[in-house]
């Protein structure tokens, strides 16, 4: 049986990301998959701390497997590897000494594991993307609309879909639909047709290192289907807690 | 109100000479363009400057953005690699034949036009290279008319001219926020009636018949009617092989369907990031 753990925005948050592992290791029954979202970085230097603690799990621990995020494909932009966007959204969001800042905080090595990075995951009729299966940068939410999820997911072939982008924890269930189309052709030719939907899923995974002393993440079997969030209180003045 | 909406030009001045007269017959009143002025027919730059002269609203085509920015613009620019092959071509003939204005002019069109209640692209409101196929899933078209918050999408794109009405749209959701609240709020989507009008094409028709396509929209009346229009489509094809376009083209618009031209993967959504 295969337990996912699914964690997003760790943010170069190390003491966030090492409170989540220990709390992954308590687990019953045992997480056999560990999933990171993307954001695993941001503009400052315990960056390559944190990709050093992912890239060298300790024994007995699970090996991440990483998507890109929205960090991550800055990143991609900052060094030619993609095509820059206008207007720039590190740009647009951190203005130019968070170009500066993420320039000098990310080493070579660092930028060529990050080329590496997959958009997404694909596992039994599950998608894990940083944002939606169309791009990095987009924010799937509770108030998403459910048609924008349906088109999201059905991209993808997939029936669930598990996102980060937005940071909150969400299950936003499509339990069923229907609709009717109709088409006329310029022959007089006539086409009546029902489309019917049902059970699709989209999760919002948490963020792990965005909140000072709480993390959120997800937990999810696929063989039953269940989805578990949990919140994780780290740090001197809260002790650890859980949720 | 009546109003004319057209698309696909793609370069062939008789068949917009002609179009224009029938709409003049048909006394609407406005008329709108979807795109694609250029591209495949003979007289790329001709056609712009009709357009251009009459004030057409128009949105960016797929050929105009191509021609702007470069073939790479969007990876799913053609249904088929065949037709992909014999598109590439078309513009880089287009591209040397074309008025340095004319791209100008090309590059500033916008990709969608809101007016009323009605909205105007020339693939969907996604990207001008997605083809809203008529057995496209239903929900998913329902999705591109309410991204542009109209009731009545007009679109090309295809080349194949059909009107298609999404009604009782519904659909039960759960969902639950936050770590700690352990009930599931029921929701329910119910979506109004919505339309998506595919204009077809006025220079390179693919319905099996060389005539230009396009549609008269009756804003009084709510009524959309599908025309065709004759014309001397083989004076276009003679120019096609005149001016050192491939003769596929010619021959291709003379049958009014070519094989190259059908979709290998209908259900293909433009991968185009948001």
């Amino acid at each position: 049986m295969s337990h996912w753990a699914i964690l997003s925005g760790i943010e170069a948050n190390l003491a966030a990301y090492e409170a989540v592992l220990e709390d992954i290791k308590r687990q019953v029954p045992k997480v056999t998959e560990l999933y990171i979202l993307g954001d695993v970085i941001n503009a400052s230097a315990a960056s390559e701390k944190l990709i050093e603690r992912i890239r060298n799990p300790r024994i007995g621990e699970l090996v991440p497997q990483v998507c890109k995020g929205w960090w991550e494909e800055q990143v991609m932009m900052l060094h030619g590897f993609v095509p820059d966007l206008e207007p720039n959204p590190l740009v647009e969001k951190y203005g130019a000494d968070g170009v500066k800042a993420l320039w000098d905080s990310i080493s070579k090595e660092t930028v060529s594991w990050i080329s590496n990075l997959h958009f997404a995951f694909m596992e039994f009729d599950c998608l894990l993307v940083h944002g939606s299966s169309l791009s990095v940068f987009e924010e799937l939410t509770p108030e998403s609309s459910p048609l924008l999820l349906l088109d999201r997911i059905a991209r993808s072939n997939a029936n669930r879909l598990f996102c980060g982008r937005s940071g909150q924890t969400f299950r936003y269930q499509i339990k069923d639909g229907s609709l009717n189309s109709h088409v006329l052709t310029l022959d007089g030719a006539e086409a009546l047709e029902t489309f019917n939907t049902s059970d699709r899923l989209a999760i919002g995974v948490g963020n792990v290192g965005g909140t000072p002393n709480q993390a959120t993440y997800t937990i999810y079997s696929p063989n039953t289907d269940i989805v578990k969030f949990r919140t994780v209180r780290y740090g001197k003045s809260k002790g650890f807690g859980k949720t | 109100m009546k109003i004319a909406v057209m698309s696909c030009i793609h370069g062939n001045y008789e068949a917009l000479d002609a179009v224009l007269r029938d709409i003049d017959h048909q006394k609407a009143e406005k008329i709108f363009c979807l795109g694609d002025l250029v591209g495949y027919g003979p007289f790329p730059s001709n056609v712009v400057e009709m357009v251009r002269s009459l004030d057409i609203p128009t949105t960016q085509g797929c050929w105009d953005e191509d021609i702007v920015e470069g073939l790479n613009s969007c990876e799913c620019s053609y249904p088929s690699m065949l037709a992909e092959k014999r598109g590439r071509l078309a513009h880089e003939w287009t591209n040397e034949h074309i008025y340095p204005e004319t791209k100008e002019y090309l590059a500033a069109l916008p990709k969608v036009i809101k007016e009323d209640n009605l909205a105007f692209v020339h693939g969907s409101p996604q990207s001008q290279h997605e083809y809203l196929l008529p057995e496209l899933d239903g929900f998913i078209a329902l999705e591109r008319v309410l991204s542009t918050g109209a009731d009545m999408l007009f679109c090309g794109h295809t080349h194949v001219p059909y009107v298609r009405t999404l009604d009782a749209g519904k659909l039960r959701l759960l969902v639950r926020t936050g770590t700690e609240v352990p009930e599931a709020e029921m929701r329910e989507f119910n979506a109004p009636l919505k339309r998506i009008v595919n204009v077809g094409s006025v220079g390179e028709p693919r319905h099996g018949r060389p005539n230009a396509t396009y549609v008269i929209y009756d804003t009084d009346s709510d009524r959309v009617t599908l025309r065709e229009v004759e014309y001397d489509y083989q004076k276009t094809c003679a120019a096609i092989i005149e001016r050192g376009l491939p003769p596929i083209f010619a021959w291709r618009l003379a049958k009014g369907l070519e094989f190259a031209e059908r979709a290998d993967d209908a259900s293909h959504l433009c991968e185009r990031g948001v």
